[in-house]
């Protein structure tokens, strides 16, 4: 094994630089602490993206695929995504998975983290929205998040620049709201209204999920870690963590990790952050067999990789006669109705859905492909007139339904795929619960509803999204049992006491909104709760 | 096909089958706006854009006889079915390549209302939107549980 003079050991190892990383990786320099973090991507170049080429929708579908599999660039590692309905994406590069999302940016609602209280089912959070609030704010502030204050269907909250514009679009499906009666409110999203803190404004380049080459949109390697860097902490790319080992005393003491050329590395460190996502922390943590540990590290109570929690989505398009200019604007965020949020018994199911409506499908290129493959638009002499009814023509309103947590839902090893360094790939199981089924059913439907209400000519349906598996969640839950959680209530583990996870898998429930806001508010709040305990951290 | 002769790599008759393929999978529109796909560049794109491809095409012109130029419409499309229920990856690959390469055009940019080239760094103006209505939302009062 080849130990590099260079690795000295770390108060604070951090694996994973994406959008839980970075959040803690801030957070912790105030402390003055030796802070590592480990990544095995590299760090993105703005200048790069495909929205500077001339082939930039070509480049969606190939090395800026939303779905590693498909991409398979060096920084990737396959998913088996066979056992499930649900495809996983990411992207993998210092900034994570915000270089590729499209940076619509909700809170949960106070009531997702008291789901067992209000509705009976899965199990509430050990921390509530308003001790998340703070965080929020201070999350808002480093992403630069853009929104309207007013919101009714959350307590009062201040997003620090103006709206992004809605658009024509914008106002064409609240019409639609408008005229059932609905709630509608523009999207809060990490992305620029106005030039803020040395960052320039959205240009409206559409493909946000393919990288931002204006610097709009906040990913964490513009965001966060320029200040972290600054401050101290020391990140190492193309660095691939294969597992975390423990000392004779069950401690966490370090990481065996592939570098850029292949070679087997230590890492020694005291504390231990994994940030890796919903399922790329328990594949690590799995992978972490010791004596101690045989069932793999910090998982004596079994749930490690257990309770996966996608926000599985059902979409309808609608087709308008009107010109909509689909293809210019921040793809994923527009305005969104939060009129089937909360539980109403009378719906069939418990907990509800998020309506977000998106710009289309996309420029050129990707609406005729996408045509082709849904039979929509077909190739020939049909061509020309399906497309031009679709092109800057659709809108998409998804429902992103709340997933509650089960335990058949899992990440494991997969006993014969691997990554290019040997390390086992994850593999899913999941199958769709009758409420998320239930839940996906209804959310078609209104989809429908409100497309019809726009003055949509004509509606396209698809009941389930496979591309869909953006929000990766529950896989090492947080709770005060450390038979029936991981980590506790400030992501340590129960078992492994200076062993914290802060990604998504620590969620506890998914809520029906997009993750991101809350997976990095709670690792400003995992930060602050290690730097108030930093002088007994390790006391049971 | 305009610029058909700088393809060194093709016989003059898998030039004749490519400038008769492209304009089956993509024939120009009714009202003559859109072009061919037969007008545009095809093979300086793939010089260009996707050099990878070339080898694959010349396999994928062969599977056509040499009189496929000299049939109807129609009877072109039929063939360019049985190709593609034969082998529906290798014309899904096609279809990506004659796509890309066409959305990409001027011309066809102009037609379809959008604007050729990369997105950066002109970007794309849009209008605020009237939030106007949102006064009957809040008037609505609180929607969230605690
Ligand atoms: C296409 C797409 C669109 C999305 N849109 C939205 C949206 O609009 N709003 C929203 O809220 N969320 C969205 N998301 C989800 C959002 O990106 C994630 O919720 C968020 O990034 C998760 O943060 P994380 O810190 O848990 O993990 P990530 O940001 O995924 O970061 C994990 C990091 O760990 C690294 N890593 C993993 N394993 C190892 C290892 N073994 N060794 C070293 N490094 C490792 C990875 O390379 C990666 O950089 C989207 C995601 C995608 C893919």
């Amino acid at each position: 094994m080849n130990a590099s003079p260079s690795n000295e050991p770390v108060d604070v190892l951090i694996i994973g630089a994406g959008a839980s990383g970075a959040a803690i990786a801030w957070s912790l320099t105030e402390t003055r602490m030796r802070i590592l973090c480990l990544e095995q991507g590299d760090w993105m170049v703005s200048s790069q993206y495909p929205t500077t080429r001339k082939n930039w929708e070509a480049q969606q579908f190939g090395a800026f695929h939303v779905d590693p599999n498909v991409r398979g660039l060096e920084a990737d590692y396959p998913v088996n995504n066979t056992d499930s309905p649900i495809d996983v994406l990411n992207f993998n590069a210092v900034g994570g998975s915000t270089i590729g999302y499209a940076a619509h940016f909700p809170r949960l609602h106070p009531s997702d983290f008291r789901v067992r209280t209000l509705d009976g089912v899965a199990d509430d959070w050990p921390v509530t929205y308003d001790d998340l609030e703070p965080y929020f704010v201070q999350n808002d502030r480093i992403m630069g998040v853009s929104g309207l204050a007013g919101d009714p269907m959350y307590p009062p909250k201040q997003p620090p620049l103006p709206p992004l514009p809605i658009g024509r679009v914008g106002e064409v499906v609240a019409g639609g709201f408008d005229r059932l009666g609905w709630h509608w409110w523009p999207s809060d999203a990490a992305i620029l209204s106005q030039p803020y803190e040395g960052r320039d404004k959205c240009l409206n380049l559409n493909p946000c999920m393919s990288g931002c080459s204006q610097g709009a949109k906040g990913s964490t390697d513009i965001t966060y870690w320029p200040q972290a860097i600054r401050a101290g902490v020391k990140l190492r790319t193309r660095c691939r963590v294969r597992e975390v080992t423990v000392n004779e005393d069950g401690m966490a003491d370090g990481v065996i990790y592939y570098d850029a050329d292949g070679r087997e590395c230590v890492q020694k460190a005291e504390v231990v952050i994994m940030a890796c996502n919903g399922v790329g922390t328990p594949r690590i943590l799995l992978n972490s067999k010791s004596p101690q540990f045989p069932d793999g590290l910090a998982n004596r109570s079994g749930l490690v990789g257990k309770n996966l929690m996608f926000h599985p989505v059902a979409l309808a398009t609608g087709v308008f006669e009107e010109r909509l200019d689909t293809h210019k604007g921040p793809n994923g965020c527009c305005i969104l109705s939060k009129e089937f949020y909360e539980t109403d018994p009378d719906r069939g199911f418990v907990r509800g859905y998020n309506m977000q409506v998106t710009r289309g499908a996309g420029g050129p290129l990707a609406t005729a492909i996408r045509g082709l493959a849904s039979g929509d638009i077909p190739w020939g002499p049909g061509h020309h007139e399906k497309f031009r009814q679709r092109f800057d023509h659709t809108v998409q309103v998804l429902a992103v339904c709340e997933d509650l947590p089960e335990e058949c839902n899992r990440v494991t090893l997969d006993p014969e795929l691997a990554d290019s360094n040997g390390i086992p790939a994850p593999k899913i199981t999941y199958r769709l619960s009758e409420n998320s089924k239930k839940m996906l059913a209804h959310g078609l439907e209104r989809g429908k509803e409100v497309m019809r209400a726009a003055g949509a000519k004509e509606i396209l349906e698809t009941p389930l999204l496979r591309p869909s598996g953006w929000h990766l969640l529950g896989t090492a839950r947080m709770g005060t049992d450390p038979d029936r959680s991981v980590v506790n209530a400030w992501g340590r583990s129960h078992d492994v006491k200076n062993l914290f996870i802060v990604d998504g898998s620590v969620f506890v429930t998914a809520g029906g909104v997009n993750p991101t806001s809350t997976i990095q508010a709670l690792a400003l709040y995992i930060g602050d709760r290690i730097k108030a305990n930093l002088a007994n951290l390790f006391d049971d | 096909m305009e610029n058909a002769t700088t393809a060194s790599a093709c016989t003059e008759g898998q030039l004749q089958r490519l400038s008769a393929l492209l304009d089956t999978v993509l024939p120009a529109s009714e009202d003559g706006t859109l072009p061919s796909a037969r007008e545009i560049d095809f093979l300086a794109y793939l010089r260009e854009q996707a050099p990878d491809f070339q080898a694959e095409l010349i396999g994928i012109l062969d599977r056509f006889d040499d009189n496929f130029p000299d049939l109807t419409l129609s009877r072109r499309v039929d063939l360019v079915r049985d190709f593609s229920g034969s082998d529906a990856a290798a014309f899904r690959r096609l279809l990506f390549r004659v796509y890309d390469s066409y959305y990409q055009n001027d011309r066809v940019c102009a037609a379809i209302g959008a604007r050729p080239g990369p997105p950066f760094p002109n970007g794309h103006s849009i209008p605020a939107g009237d939030l106007s209505s949102l006064e009957a939302v809040t008037a609505r009062g609180k929607g969230y549980r605690r």
